[in-house]
């Protein structure tokens, strides 16, 4: 294990090649290890050499306003977020959502939004699945109840945080040691790059922190399906922000999650709630174009209609 | 009442002690951590202990190489289980053992073994089993057997014909497991003579006959101690191949060996409730009698053969025919779970009853009563239905349909127990002259109160308060005592005590006679006073009587008197539920269990079983299912993050009511009642809120919302 | 068995081959590997001397890098702390809860190096002499208690809750042991008990 106290160190003492796959790379960065920890236990990833970053003295621990918005230092916790009044509802009440009392203490920002798929066959030791550098996702002909309807293939993994869909509604940015991407640049789709990694991030690139600005009269909410309401991952969850002019919808930003191997952007929804005011037969239209492209796999077609639903309620709870 | 005419329980009225509220006496050491569980146990020279276990459904090892692990730092030594199978038969079946000086050295050695297995030919749904080609799992009986058939099935059809609502379904319940917190193993000292060993287990006694033949030395130089274990639910009878493992390992090193099952492992090789499928055809008169049952029920035990006592289940069928039969598969044997086989035979006929009360717009609740015939069971019917609304309720003969909003609805279900015991403890009261008292029992408290009791029982009788007696279990030097499993421990037990104390009490009336000045029939215990019951003024605190023992304290035993306790027990629940017809997502808003019980020991303690009960069928109702991958023969969820537990924010308003219509005075175990019927009251909570009826237990929101998707 | 809808079964690890032997996993975190340089971080490898700060005494406890603060406690301590419970080691069901700077977590998912420098408060640090603490003396009233196996975590998750505010509301309750799980079922007598404590530390104005 390697305790860097700089972000320099830290970046210098990860694997700078692009291993394959994602979780053989020769280090892992260490932060809250709520997920990484379980990881490691599991043998699903077994690396060399641990870099531990709690000590990287550029590595922000706070949530922290900064001109019209938000600056998250990549080890603020997200119960630090949680309990954060002034951020946006989607954000905050995200943060509330995930896991336990006891995860969120130790969790990280930039950890939710890195941690790996939950998908039961990823997880388990004894499968090498095409998350895990196989030749094939078990989920798609498998056990699927979990696994993704939208942007799904080859792998239909969907992604776990709750914190994506939320920071994509607020378009926020993700700075690194070396770059910053935006939000909706930075999860990547198993089709459209290597399968066995869910982000663009380097193998030695670290998350220094997330940003997003707040422009006056937007309101967001968060709604979130567990199977299981003390302790669980979204079965579906909508992340939405709106701005409203008089009762009309003058902006919208309508993010999935739970759903798709990434936060799940609905623009051509967004399109639609334009100009319209929130009734039913807008979250009837809406539920319908936002769910138009799933191909549901054998054992979750339930999610379409569970996600409409969601949006409806995220709609309601706007209006 | 006279002491010399032999221990009779005291009227409900006259109790100071038993029939009340008494706060566990083991609860300061639970709360503070001071509670040594065999997960605790830390002896000098101690090892770690870890199995290894075959991943696979069935396999041909092909290779299983030790010596690797052996040379991992840390690892002391590495060995193939005594009777490992060259061919394994189910999912985490074990094979080796490595000890270490640490468990992240045990974990390393564990990984450093080398092993190849040849996997194939095996089959872990009862679907793959009955195949036609599917390979054969025991050598003894094929996988699918039909084993009884009850009643004459031509009658039944015709009964069928003749009815004026019939159905015709299948109902099916997944593989639960216990979920025990602490999981299964042992520490074992061995020194090469004798043996102290600290199992989790429900059977203190019979450990020590399995430790001791694991050792191969004989049952009195093994000394058991379980002072505290962290759940069972029927799962830990037995020292299980994990105990056989740390005894091999004793022997072998004589140092003390710490084998605890890992989550996983617990998963794969501790046991479960096995599942079932069960297809019910029944039919009823538009006057609302069930006039034919006919049931063809399969269980899914793995290995094992599953456990279902059959149907009509506590209800009455005018006629009746049943063919029960097992479908093995490679997958780890059932073991007893609270209620073997009762959840599972509840679902199937309380769903199927009330589907044939809507198909004859009959009232669900009147349409059980008019199919019961003992009448405990509509008083309890009633009082639950009060206390959860039924008579306020809208959808009272048809069921509610999905609204687009949130739809109520309740839904009931009834149980039954033996709950009676039998002649195996041996309790032990002792008065010492200090003025202590010990009241001594080799069973186990699973969690239930038991040692609570074992003291308070002695208290009531010598009239003293809870804590002024000690109780004393988990450990094979108080005596003999049964399992603690089927609710029979309370039965068994609670009357040897009572046996015991009486004696000890006619003893010391003997010894006291002649200081109170009465005759020993006379001597009253009151209060924490002694005194003689003609006359008022002679009497002795409690530590002056005792002193008057000098160096003789009293020492009494007491076996089983069977008419303390008695058999046969009730209950009924009722839930009710809100289901979001938008998401399927069901909220329990209440519910609410009686239950008899007999003469309730500790009224607090009974309550927390009730809870219990409840819960653990919230568990089975909404969330519970083993998982495996069918094409892979890969376990998907041995884990607490993908096998789902109910946590706190699932908890409804929970009424837990002790029965006391019930006025016989005699102790009845009931732990294992309370969890039968409340998944049942679950799914036709739902079936009555929104019409969708769920017939394949847990009742997770997809089927819920694609049965309500269906329906528009 | 038969069906071969998947071509996946050669996918399996282990099963066409000798699995992998050696050390993997946590060994990483405690790999021995090269020399410290001059510019290069500091490494931890090995056994270690940890100081930890536990129930208020600072303690020296020899462990590896890899080792969890909940193992430090259980097996590596003096003497060792077994009120903290092993469980689930994922972080699924609370029985390891401690208090890290007063704020819950599952010490199985957090390194004994990580624990360095912050104070850990474990059930064995609640209890005042033989005076249990407004906590522990309401389970044991209200018998928020069966097997015992999950008391102390969420013992030290009402506690986390009711220090902050102990006129913490049911479902504020409910929601603060939303990460512990009993399978005895014995929630309702939880809640009982955790709304009395803070009833008693309102009153008491003490923790």
């Amino acid at each position: 294990m390697l305790l860097p106290a700089t972000l320099e160190e830290a970046v210098t003492a990860l694997d700078k090649e692009s291993t394959e796959p994602a979780n053989e790379q020769k280090t892992r960065i260490l932060a809250g290890g709520q997920d990484l920890l379980p990881e490691l236990k599991d043998h699903l990833a077994e690396p060399e050499t641990v870099v531990n970053v709690k000590g990287v003295a550029e590595l922000g621990t706070d949530v922290r306003r900064s001109g019209d918005g938000f600056e998250i230092g990549a080890l603020a916790t997200i119960a630090a977020l949680a309990r954060n009044a002034d951020v946006p509802a989607v954000l905050s009440e995200a943060a509330a959502s995930i896991a336990s009392p006891q995860v969120r203490t130790l969790a990280t920002v930039a950890g939710n939004l890195c941690q790996r798929p939950r998908c039961w066959y990823y997880r388990s030791e004894h499968t090498v699945c095409l998350k895990k550098g196989g030749d094939e996702c078990f989920a798609y002909a498998g056990l699927n109840k979990y696994n993704a309807i939208l942007g799904g293939g080859p792998s239909y993994i969907v992604h776990p945080s709750d914190l994506a869909p939320a920071l994509v509604a607020l378009d926020a940015e993700v700075v690194t040691d070396r770059r910053t991407i935006a939000i909706g640049d930075f999860f990547t789709l198993p089709s459209e790059s290597d399968p066995t990694r869910e982000n663009v991030l380097g193998p030695d690139e670290i998350i220094r922190e997330v940003a997003f600005t707040v422009a006056p009269g937007w309101r967001s909410v968060y709604v979130k399906f567990k199977e299981r309401e003390s302790f669980d991952f979204a079965l579906s969850a909508v992340a939405l922000a709106l701005r409203l002019d008089g009762d009309e919808i003058a902006e919208a930003r309508l993010v999935l999650g739970g759903v798709a191997p990434t936060p799940w952007r609905c623009r051509s929804t967004e399109e639609l709630l334009r100009g319209r005011k929130i009734d039913d037969a807008l979250a009837h239209e809406a539920g319908e174009d936002a769910l138009g492209g799933a191909e549901p796999l054998e054992f979750n077609g339930y999610k379409i209609p569970l996600t409409k639903a969601l949006i409806a309620k995220a709609l309601r709870k706007l209006s | 009442m006279s002491v010399q005419s032999g221990p009779q329980w005291k009227a409900r009225s006259e109790m100071k002690v038993l029939n009340t509220d008494v706060p566990r006496v083991d609860g300061p050491a639970k709360v503070s951590g001071r509670a040594k569980y065999a997960h605790d146990i830390r002896l000098p020279g101690m090892l770690h202990a870890r199995l290894l276990l075959c991943p696979h459904p069935a396999a041909d090892v092909e290779l299983l190489n030790v010596e690797p692990a052996k040379r991992i730092a840390g690892v002391v030594t590495a060995a193939e289980l005594a009777d490992r199978p060259d061919r394994t038969i189910f999912l985490g079946q074990p094979l080796a053992v490595v000890a270490a000086e640490t468990p992240e050295a045990a974990e390393d050695g564990l990984r450093a073994i080398e092993v190849r297995y040849r996997e194939g030919g095996w089959a872990v749904t009862p679907e793959q089993a009955a195949a036609e080609d599917a390979p054969r799992i025991s050598r003894r009986q094929p996988n699918a057997l039909t084993e009884r058939e009850t009643g004459n099935q031509g009658r039944t059809e015709r009964a069928l014909e003749g009815a004026d609502a019939t159905i015709d379904e299948t109902y099916v319940v997944p593989v639960q497991h216990h979920c025990c917190l602490e999981t299964h193993g042992m520490v074992v000292d061995f020194d090469g003579e004798r043996a102290r060993v600290w199992p989790s287990t429900q059977a203190v006694t019979g450990s020590r006959g399995e430790v001791a033949q694991a050792l191969g030395i004989p049952a009195d130089r093994v000394e058991i101690v379980c002072d505290y274990m962290g759940g069972g639910f029927g799962s830990k009878f037995s020292i299980g191949p994990e105990g056989l493992a740390a005894c091999q390992l004793a022997t072998e090193l004589r140092r003390p060996i710490h084998l605890m099952l890992t989550r996983t492992d617990e998963f794969l090789m501790g046991g479960n409730r096995s599942g079932g499928r069960q297809r019910m055809r029944a039919g009823a008169s538009l006057d609302g009698k069930l006039v034919a049952l006919d049931a063809e029920v399969w269980r899914h035990g793995g290995i094992g053969r599953g456990s279902n006592p059959g149907q009509p289940y506590i209800y009455k069928a005018e006629t009746d025919s049943m063919r029960i039969g097992s479908v093995r598969t490679n997958t780890d044997a059932n073991r007893a779970m609270r209620a073997p086989g009762h959840p599972q035979a509840s679902f199937a006929i309380e769903s199927a009853m009330d589907e044939l009360a809507y198909a004859i717009g009959m009232d669900p609740l009147d349409f059980r009563m008019r199919n019961l015939e003992d009448p405990v069971y509509h008083r309890q019917l009633n009082r639950v239905a009060d206390e959860i609304g039924w008579y306020d309720h809208p959808n009272r003969e048809t069921p509610g349909i999905p609204t687009g909003g949130t739809n109520v609805g309740i839904g009931f279900g009834v149980s039954t127990w033996g709950g009676g015991g039998r002649r195996v403890c041996v309790v032990t009261v002792r008065i010492d002259p200090d003025g202590s008292v010990t009241s001594s029992a080799g069973s186990q408290d699973l969690g239930t109160g038991v040692r609570t009791y074992v003291g308070s029982i002695v208290a009531e009788e010598l009239g003293l308060a809870v804590s002024q007696v000690t109780g004393r279990v988990g450990h094979s030097e108080y005596g003999p005592a049964n399992a603690s499993g089927g609710s029979t421990t309370t039965a068994s037990l609670a009357p040897a005590v009572k046996d015991a104390a009486h004696n000890a009490r006619v003893a010391f009336s003997e010894r006291l006679a002649e200081w109170l000045e009465c005759g020993p029939g006379d001597v009253v215990f009151a209060n924490g006073e002694v005194r003689s019951g003609t006359n008022e003024r002679m009497k002795l605190t409690w530590s002056e009587a005792c002193s008057i023992l000098g160096s003789d304290p009293i020492v009494a035993t007491g076996e089983w008197q069977s008419h303390l306790q008695t058999s046969g027990i009730h209950g009924a629940q009722a839930v009710k539920v809100e289901v979001d017809t938008e998401t399927g997502g069901l909220r329990l808003v209440k519910m609410v269990c009686i239950q008899d019980c007999g003469l309730p020991l500790n009224r607090m303690a009974l309550r927390s079983q009730i809870n219990g009960g409840m819960i653990e069928a919230i568990g089975y109702g909404l969330f519970e299912e083993r998982i495996i991958d069918p094409w892979l023969g890969v376990a998907l969820n041995a884990n607490f993050d993908d096998y789902k537990l109910p946590g706190s924010t699932e908890m409804p308003e929970l009424v837990a009511i002790i029965d006391d219509d019930d006025e016989r005075q005699q102790v009845i175990g009931m732990a294992e009642a309370t969890i039968i019927p409340g998944q049942s009251a679950i799914a036709n909570a739902v079936a009555n809120a929104c019409g969708v009826r769920i017939r394949s237990l847990p009742l997770t929101a997809d089927k819920v919302l694609m049965g309500i998707q269906e329906k528009a | 068995m038969s069906d071969s809808r998947h071509s996946r079964r050669a996918f399996l690890k282990g099963a066409g081959g000798v699995a992998a032997g050696g050390i993997v996993g946590p060994s990483a975190l405690a790999s021995s590997a090269t020399e410290s340089t001059t510019r290069a971080p500091k490494r931890l490898a090995g056994e270690l001397d940890v100081e930890l700060s536990i129930n208020g005494a600072k303690q020296k406890v020899r462990c590896q890098p890899r080792t969890t603060l909940l193992n430090a406690l259980r097996n590596h301590c003096d003497p060792p702390l077994t009120g903290t419970k092993l469980v689930c080691d994922h972080g699924s069901c609370g029985a390891c809860t401690v208090l890290v700077d007063d704020e819950p977590a599952c010490s199985c998912l957090l390194l004994a190096v990580d624990a360095r420098g912050k104070e850990v408060r474990t059930v064995e640090g609640l209890a005042n002499e033989d005076e249990l603490s407004p906590v522990q003396a309401a389970f044991v009233e209200h018998d928020a208690l069966m097997c015992g196996f999950c008391t102390p975590g969420f013992v030290m998750s009402i506690t986390a809750c009711l220090e902050k505010n102990p006129g913490a509301s049911l479902p504020e309750i409910k929601s603060a042991c939303a990460g512990n799980t009993c399978r005895c079922g014995t929630y309702p007598h939880i809640f009982d008990a955790a709304v009395a404590a803070g009833g008693r530390m309102r009153k008491g104005g003490s923790k």
